[in-house]
């Protein structure tokens, strides 16, 4: 192969002092998941429910229509609370949520460790905080992809709908609950994968532990709940966990009868743990000590 | 001044890694010479702040490296040594990337990453998967990225690892085409001597986390005059053995050149007195500089 192909040119620009010196580090994130064929799957099937909750949201203004299909579910069809906490704390959008962040997490810290490529990002004018802010917005890219974007769908198709405000009026907390449980559940999963994708140089590893913790924790939750009938073990599941903290910030019934408080506290007391992993395992050269 | 360093000590737990290191290096391409475990790789990171001299001041580029890493790392350009590629890329999102990420505008990177490219020979194959590189190429497209931001100072870690002989003798070209055209400032680490010769004006020689030399080339070469080469016509056995018992070091080559290094105060004329007295005539007597070779042993002690 010949070298020198060109000579070497100065650049005559100016490198900037980047303010988001995260931003290329989202765009690559995105970019690589959407060339993964499984990723735009599993991407789609997690809009079911978004496309199954938006014909509800039209039903719901034309019961009248669609009175022999219902046969009385329209108390399903209220558009309220509790319509949204059904969305948002389905088992079936968090599962599906749980594997976007294993097609577009896992690798993320992974693949740079195995790869041994964290050297080179930190060999730029680039903090380690800039380095994490851009991988957890990733993932964060994703996961308000099928929080934030459908809620507010739903309240604007309401609104259209029903040509009137009477959602906002009778619950005018609503767009800011939504966003809240967006942002939660998008800063949990974020911290959840990004420890646990650090935690191995192998994406396979670090996607089999992200399914592990989830489901064993559930399952551990099912086996006490079985044997001791103490709605407390609750706190044991992750998915239990977000189900509790979805349904109060919605202002909705609490799937358990335990305070809500707690569920949010195991959360984030599992946030802290995943940052304390990460600005262990996160580091511009190894070091031994 | 490019690199200057003070009494710069590290540790890595009780290991003392680098223990008073004081350096400074001018214009021009710098080796970083050390066997294994000497501490090149741990001062190549503190240089680029990735990790905090327990004790010590330096400044590179004018820039403090405890206060102004960033500054640092705006300005310099780095190629470690581990095949560090991010895999489902190729080459021009790749480097265009680390461009960016060093504060190069979008579009700007895009353009500047395929040039480099086309620089360091990897013109053809710049839309390829990374995956499917050889190592050659590897080593070309990290020396790419550490270019893409025209950075003043390059940090080049084994450059030539891995390398057959030709994609080194490549990586060279390219290399010395960088330091000497360029006017961009280079400091390799490498084991590798026949590199650093044939690439550096200067060189840091560290052993056990100390600098065992430094200096430009051609003067820590002339240090020591006491090699000589000869070319010797007769029965060279005993000539050998008197030479020896004459506490003299002889390194015979391929070619029956004889490399003679004579010890502190020895008389060089004692090389033909002993010549006349074992019937041998000398047919080649040259004063020859210390090789980088011969250097290396003496300062870090090893043959």
């Amino acid at each position: 192969m010949p070298i020198a192909e060109q000579g070497y040119v100065h650049w005559e620009g100016r490198l900037d002092v980047r303010r988001r010196p995260w931003r290329p580090i989202v765009r690559l994130g995105i970019r690589l998941a959407f060339r993964r064929k499984a990723f735009k799957f599993v991407l789609g099937m997690a809009f079911l429910p978004t496309l199954v909750f938006a014909a509800g949201v039209y039903i719901s203004e034309r019961l009248d229509d669609f009175k022999e299909m219902i046969r009385g579910a329209d108390r399903f069809l209220k558009v309220d609370p509790e319509f949204f906490k059904a969305f948002y704390a389905s088992d079936y959008l968090l599962f599906w949520m749980l594997i976007i962040m294993v097609l577009a997490g896992a690798g993320l810290i992974a693949d740079d460790l195995r790869h041994k490529a964290l050297q080179l990002y930190f060999a730029r004018p680039l903090r380690r905080r800039d380095y994490l802010q851009g991988k957890a917005l990733t993932l964060c890219f994703f996961l308000l992809l099928l929080t934030l974007l459908p809620g507010f769908l739903f309240i604007v198709l309401k609104v259209i709908f029903s040509g009137s405000f009477k959602i906002l009026a009778e619950y005018p907390w609503l767009p800011l609950s939504v966003a809240a449980w967006s942002l939660v559940a998008a800063g949990f999963f974020s911290f959840y994968t990004l420890a646990l994708s650090s935690l191995s140089r192998n994406r396979r590893y670090a996607s089999i532990l992200l399914i592990a913790v989830y489901f064993l924790s559930d399952i551990f939750f099912g086996i006490f709940y079985g044997i001791f009938r103490d709605p407390a073990f609750t706190l044991l599941s992750v998915k239990s966990n977000l189900q509790q903290v979805a349904a109060a910030l919605l202002g909705a019934k609490p799937f358990f009868e335990v305070p809500w408080e707690y569920s949010a506290a195991v959360l984030a007391v599992l946030a802290v743990l995943a940052g304390v992993v990460l600005s262990r395992k996160v580091r511009g050269s190894e070091v031994i000590k | 001044m490019n690199i200057e360093l003070q009494d710069i000590k590290f540790s890595y737990g009780p290991v003392r890694a680098l223990d008073g290191i004081t350096v400074r290096v001018e214009n021009g391409a710098c080796g970083l010479l050390g066997p294994n475990g000497a501490g090149k790789s741990t001062l190549l990171r503190i240089l680029l702040g990735f990790l905090r001299p327990d004790h010590g001041q330096g400044h590179v580029l004018g820039h403090d490296i405890r206060k102004d890493p960033f500054a640092i790392r705006r300005l310099v350009g780095y190629m470690p040594e581990d095949d560090c590629l991010i895999p489902g890329m190729d080459a021009v999102t790749f480097t265009s990337y680390f461009g960016e990420l060093a504060g190069m505008p979008r579009q700007e990177a895009m353009k500047r990453a395929h040039d480099v490219l086309y620089y360091v020979g990897l013109g053809e194959a710049r839309y390829r998967m990374l995956e499917t590189y050889s190592a050659g190429m590897k080593q070309r497209l990290k020396l790419a990225q550490a270019l893409v931001h025209d950075p003043k100072l390059l940090f080049l870690d084994e450059p030539t690892s891995n390398l057959d002989p030709q994609g080194r003798v490549e990586i060279l070209d390219l290399i010395k085409d960088i330091s000497s055209n360029k006017d961009i400032q280079v400091l390799i680490s490498s084991h590798i001597l026949t590199d650093i010769e044939l690439t550096c004006t200067a060189v840091v020689i560290l052993n056990k986390g100390r600098v065992a030399a430094q200096g430009e080339l051609a003067a820590l070469r002339q240090v020591d005059f006491s090699l000589y080469e000869l070319r010797v016509k007769g029965e060279s056995g005993p000539y050998l053995r008197a030479l020896g018992e004459a506490k003299c070091r002889v390194e015979e080559t391929e070619d029956q050149l004889l490399k003679v290094y004579l010890p502190a105060g020895f008389d060089r004329r004692e090389l033909f007195r002993l010549a006349d007295r074992l019937n041998v005539q000398v047919r080649h007597f040259v004063k020859s500089q210390s090789s980088l070779e011969d250097l290396f042993a003496r300062t870090v002690g090893v043959d």
